[in-house]
């Protein structure tokens, strides 16, 4: 982060909200369809993720939505949405109760459940039903002389963390790679707040040609023409900076998910493609992979 | 300057009154997230509830990125007839403990409440006990303070102020009428939400709208904990205005970006015709004056 780069760090608060381990489930007829109609069954969502982390490859899983980590939710609904909303990517987890009581870790995504990242050997000594508490803190994070980025999901690890520069009057910020809007699918519905939009990686022989098969989970993502501040549609002249969450999917308009972190005009909103633009990295999840 | 104040304070019983550390709340979908900030802009900020780690009572009131946060930790019961036990048993200044998880046997001190939407009792603890509480951890109250009466001046009303709160505050007599110190006084226009509610627990909010006119009125730079007076605001059975009533309370929420949400106020006395009077105590903050551990 440049020494110019001004947040109101200080004017943040800081709570707590929490969630319990989720245990995957299934409808009873249990069935994903490819975009051909034929049926899979595949894990991916819910649960512990013991062999999926972020900084892994987001697609090639015999998986579906793959959520990295551990996946957590709150029963109550009013609680669940407050998780949602106030969480943010970067914030500090802690298990409180079960074996694993005391663990530290690091938010990595939002899905349907939170998703959050700890050590391998943590993993081991959770089960489902345990509790991690979160220390929320970003929401209302602004830059000063910026005021027409909005920021979401941004704590202020994540702030540092994207290593942004101020070019000219824009803010440039380093990302894995840029998405067409044209593929941007699922989540479209929501409100931009809330989860992710997943790519639609149906059409796979795009996927290889602009490389975007190579997305890692943790990766940081820019999509131009798109403006996710109220909900996420195209607009000439907008950019969106993002954040790959869950792995692909076999259903047609899914894929990897992606979660809106940075929004503004174009003019003072810009990207450079460069590697190791990975919060796995950036946060020193794990080191280089 | 302080003159003691005689009270029925050897008549009040102390009961136990608990509650559980709230999960802070959002609607569901299809509903936005969104609130509406009086100039019609939409925010998403942290608001009450749940175990606030980094504002705590003493600090400014004004400036956070939040739509009035409870400072330190709110509690409140489930069902809706304990929880209005708790929150009208409650007052300012009693002790509380944590009794289960992390922190359990850890001591703090009812702060404030808040009103209509949220009802939840604001309790401080000190900041390391607060980083070892989860979400759900019991805190019971020793609620002391309810029926306690001004022996000479039966026509001020106390409202959920602990005695303990009332002997430390700043006091003068003046004939028949008694007056405390305050740090500011709030003209009853911008008295906000709450008015005609309930003043038996719960808030009212001073109004923050017009920043130019807080600023006249040497309302911009109040603290949380800070004692103010509520002019021509009558809080006997519900909060309203009324020439020459007065209220006291003290600043238990921070600011807010919503009309008539300004810092939320538990009120702690009142009375309706110049019985009850304030003067200018620069300072006067519950954080001092309960000797709140950091």
């Amino acid at each position: 982060m440049s020494e110019s780069l001004r947040w109101n760090v200080e004017d943040l608060v800081e709570m707590a909200v929490n969630g319990q381990v989720s245990q995957p489930t299934m409808r009873p007829n249990g069935y994903l369809p490819w975009p051909d109609g034929r049926a899979a069954v595949l894990p991916g969502m819910s649960g512990i993720a013991y062999n999926a982390r972020v900084g892994d490859r987001a697609f090639g899983w015999a998986g579906d939505h793959v959520e990295p980590g551990v996946s957590i939710a709150h029963a109550d609904e009013k609680s669940d949405f407050a998780l949602h909303y106030l969480t943010c990517i970067g914030n500090e987890a802690e298990v409180t109760t079960g074996l694993a009581r005391g663990a530290k870790g690091i938010v990595t995504g939002e899905h349907a459940r939170l998703l959050v990242d700890f050590a391998p050997e943590v993993l081991e000594d959770m089960t489902i039903g345990d509790t991690v508490q979160i220390r929320a803190r970003g929401r209302g994070i602004r830059l000063a002389g910026f005021p027409e980025l909005e920021f979401k999901k941004t704590s202020p690890e994540l702030a540092r963390a994207y290593n942004l520069r101020a070019e000219n009057g824009q803010i440039i910020c380093p990302v894995a790679m840029e998405l067409p809007a044209r593929i941007m699918g699922s989540g479209a519905e929501l409100n931009a707040e809330y989860v992710d939009q997943d790519l639609m990686s149906g059409d796979r022989a795009l996927m290889a040609d602009l490389g975007i098969d190579r997305m890692r989970l943790g990766d940081l993502i820019a999509i131009r023409n798109v403006d996710h501040r109220f909900g996420r549609s195209f607009r000439e002249g907008w950019i969106a900076i993002c954040l790959c969450i869950h792995g692909d999917s076999v259903m047609t308009g899914h894929g990897p998910g992606i979660l809106t972190l940075i929004t503004g005009p174009a003019e003072r909103l810009g990207f450079s493609v460069e590697p190791g633009a990975n919060i796995a990295q950036t946060l020193n999840i794990r080191s280089a992979a | 300057m302080t003159a003691p104040v005689a009270t029925n304070a050897a008549d009040l019983v102390a009961v136990s009154v608990a509650g559980h550390i709230v999960h802070p709340g959002f609607p569901g979908l299809p509903a936005e997230p969104y609130r509406l900030a009086s100039d019609g802009t939409a925010f998403l900020l942290p608001t009450y509830g749940g175990i606030v780690y980094n504002v705590s009572v003493g600090d400014r009131a004004f400036g956070w990125a939040a739509d009035c946060i409870h400072p330190g930790v709110s509690i409140r019961q489930a069902e809706d007839t304990r929880n209005r036990g708790l929150n009208v048993y409650a007052c300012v200044g009693n002790r509380a403990k944590v009794m289960t998880g992390q922190a359990a046997g850890t001591a703090g001190v009812v702060t404030g409440k808040s009103g209509r939407f949220s009802e939840q009792v604001i309790v401080h603890f000190p900041k390391a006990a607060r980083a070892k509480m989860a979400v759900g951890d019991q805190i019971v109250i020793r609620s002391e303070g309810i029926g306690m009466a001004l022996t000479d001046h039966p026509a001020v009303m106390l409202k959920g102020i602990g005695p303990n709160l009332l002997d430390a505050l700043p006091c003068r007599k003046d004939g028949g009428r008694i007056d405390f110190g305050v740090v500011a006084t709030i003209p009853a226009h911008l008295v906000g939400a709450g008015l005609g509610l309930t003043s038996e627990g719960g808030s009212l909010h001073l109004q923050s709208t017009d920043r130019g006119e807080l600023a006249r009125h040497g309302l911009d730079a109040l603290r949380l904990g800070d004692i103010v007076a509520l002019a021509d605001t009558d809080s006997r059975y519900n909060h309203g205005y009324l020439r020459g009533a007065r209220a006291l309370g003290v600043i238990c929420t921070t600011d807010g970006p919503r009309a008539g949400f300004g810092p939320g106020i538990a009120i702690l006395m009142t009375s309706p015709a110049g019985e009850l009077g304030s003067f200018d105590a620069p300072g006067t903050n519950i954080a001092g004056l309960l000797s709140l551990e950091p």
